[in-house]
């Protein structure tokens, strides 16, 4: 019989705040088109990290999350750079800069493995299962939980803030950038902005989810959601609730079946999507022929 | 034919615009009169849309420069209004009809402001003004062709600007819709407002329109219909593409309007 106990709270707790992140920047993402934007960032972000960990000589450093903040964005430009400039396919230039920074990081861990307490595993995984043991204790000895809990916290804040600060701005250059240029919005800042956010919080999270599965959490809620919805604000509360549910069901199926917490949130996260897809199909035959045909316009 | 005019309300001047080394416009050179509805012609490829983007900005000219009101774009973006082939976004997005006309007013709003009840209002008004008022609360992916045609103009009302660019705003709607949408641009014509439209069909045009831009590659003619419509620049503008030289006799004679005979 399973019962609640604090070290499963902590983890599902912080799961959520991590999928509610994720899935926040995920649904500006999908509806920019750029869902693989997101996959190239969480990989390309990896010499950012291991530059950031030489520099500070610590996973923690606020050099890290400035080094994958900057690899972030460079492989956003790279991407566009390519597109327009090179004249490359978009799906092409994701994977060619994508995988060549992401190289680039695996090399660096390899060249400098004896000074970097980093290996791809942690970098590509993550481990959520460990967060109860790894706690944030003070300098005057006090214990403050899991730090990456705090680091999730802190996250989302600055998710929620960004969001809320640029909600306008966000979808009116995510439905028609040319005309947000024209009315004079700063567009490029708002898309650089957006990458950057995107790479701080899968520096953020890879220690928790890794790099691969926080691609699962910026893509799969919203595009499950998108099929559920067309309004924005119930599409960025239903990501919000999947996420909530991928990790609640993720982490006791993970028990259940002692396995990777991670790798069960995505598998949930993949069904969810699957039945989500099964039964708008099922809905739409049924609803077939009844639906309200759109009146002709008189003016 | 190129008549150019005193104190306009846009100028350009010698644009050339390419795109890899190719140039798609040369040495383009007018001036445009306010409150005047403008239509911008010419064949498939004679670079009309990338005028429209030109002079908004979205594109950077080889050489050149577009004045607005006499000022540079940057200072004059709040009395602009653009309006977009109606196939560059993505119909799907999540958003209602009214949460697309309210983008119209982000401009003047600025940065972090949400819009309130007073650009509500000004959405609504838009939306009756393209008699779309029966579906404000409706999904964008349902609409038709030339609802979404309507939409796209209602966010142009809500920019509440004075010169009006648009791109195509009659491709692919019905005969309903384009009357509609026709009517209402004469309204804001002969309210003082500036709206240059681009049109490729030269029949409806010759209808529609007060003054003229006549365009392949070069600049053919600009100037007011009763000067620049005539089986010669027409036949400059659309060269080996017309044989409908003869249909465009026809049409004049049929409206009972013949330049040639001025």
């Amino acid at each position: 019989m399973m019962t609640f106990d604090q070290n499963a709270f902590l983890i599902i707790f912080t799961a959520s705040l991590i999928a509610i992140s994720c899935g926040l920047l995920g649904v500006f993402m999908m509806l920019r088109k750029m869902a693989m934007t997101g996959d190239a960032i969480s990989h390309a972000v990896l010499p950012g990290i291991v530059i950031g960990f030489l520099v500070s000589g610590t996973q923690r450093g606020l050099e890290v999350i400035i080094g994958a903040g900057i690899l972030g964005i460079l492989a956003t430009l790279m991407i566009d750079w390519l597109r327009k400039k090179a004249r490359v396919q978009l799906d092409a230039s994701i994977g060619i800069t994508f995988t060549l920074l992401f190289a680039i990081g695996i090399i660096l861990i390899s060249a400098f493995a004896y000074r970097v307490d980093l290996d791809q595993e942690c970098v590509l995984y993550g481990e959520i299962a460990y967060l109860p043991i790894d706690l944030w204790i003070t300098d005057a000895g006090n214990n403050l939980g899991p730090r990456i809990m705090w680091l999730a916290i802190l996250n989302l804040t600055l998710v929620l803030a960004f969001i809320t600060l640029f909600y306008k701005e966000l979808k009116l250059t995510s439905f028609d950038e040319k005309f947000g240029v024209v009315i004079g919005i700063p567009a490029s800042a708002i898309n650089l902005g957006l990458m950057s956010m995107v790479s701080y919080t899968t520096v953020s999270s890879f220690e928790a989810v890794g790099a691969i599965l926080v691609v699962a959490l910026l893509v799969v809620p919203p595009a499950t959601a998108f099929l559920w919805t067309r309004q924005l604000r119930h599409l960025i509360k239903l990501t919000l609730i999947i996420g909530v549910m991928v990790s609640l069901l993720g982490y006791y199926l993970a028990y259940l079946l002692d396995s990777s917490i991670a790798g069960m949130m995505v598998t949930v996260a993949g069904i969810i999507f699957f039945a989500s897809v099964g039964f708008t199909r099922y809905r739409s035959k049924i609803n077939f022929g009844t639906q309200n045909e759109a009146k002709a316009f008189s003016s | 034919m190129i008549k150019h005019i005193e104190n306009p309300i846009l100028e350009i001047h010698d644009l050339t615009v390419s795109y890899d080394q190719s140039p798609v416009l040369w040495n383009v050179d007018f001036s445009l009169p306010a409150g005047k509805l403008i239509g911008i012609l010419g064949p498939n490829g004679a670079g009309k849309s990338t005028l429209i983007k030109a002079i908004m900005g979205l594109i950077q000219p080889s050489s050149g420069y577009v004045k607005i009101f006499d000022q540079d774009l940057d200072n004059v973006r709040n009395k602009i209004s653009y309006v977009p082939q109606r196939e560059s976004v993505d119909w799907n997005f999540p958003a209602s009809v009214l949460d697309v006309v309210l983008m119209g007013t982000y401009g003047k709003l600025g940065l972090f402001k949400r819009p309130g009840k007073k650009e509500k209002e000004l959405a609504l008004s838009c939306l009756e003004k393209v008699g779309m008022t029966a579906y404000v609360h409706r999904q964008i992916s349902e609409l038709s062709g030339g609802q979404q045609q309507r939409v796209f103009i209602a966010r142009a009302l809500a920019q509440e600007a004075d010169l009006y660019l648009m791109d195509e705003p009659f491709a692919g709607v019905d005969m309903n819709t384009e009357t509609a949408i026709f009517n209402l641009l004469q309204e804001m014509s002969q309210s003082g407002k500036t709206v240059i439209v681009v049109h490729h069909d030269i029949y409806s045009a010759v209808n529609y329109f007060d003054w003229f831009i006549m365009l392949n590659l070069h600049l053919v003619a600009s100037g007011p219909k009763n000067e620049v419509v005539t089986e010669e620049l027409l036949r400059k503008t659309y060269g080996g593409k017309l044989n409908l030289l003869s249909k465009v006799s026809e049409l004049i004679r049929q409206k009972e309007f013949n330049p040639l005979k001025d």
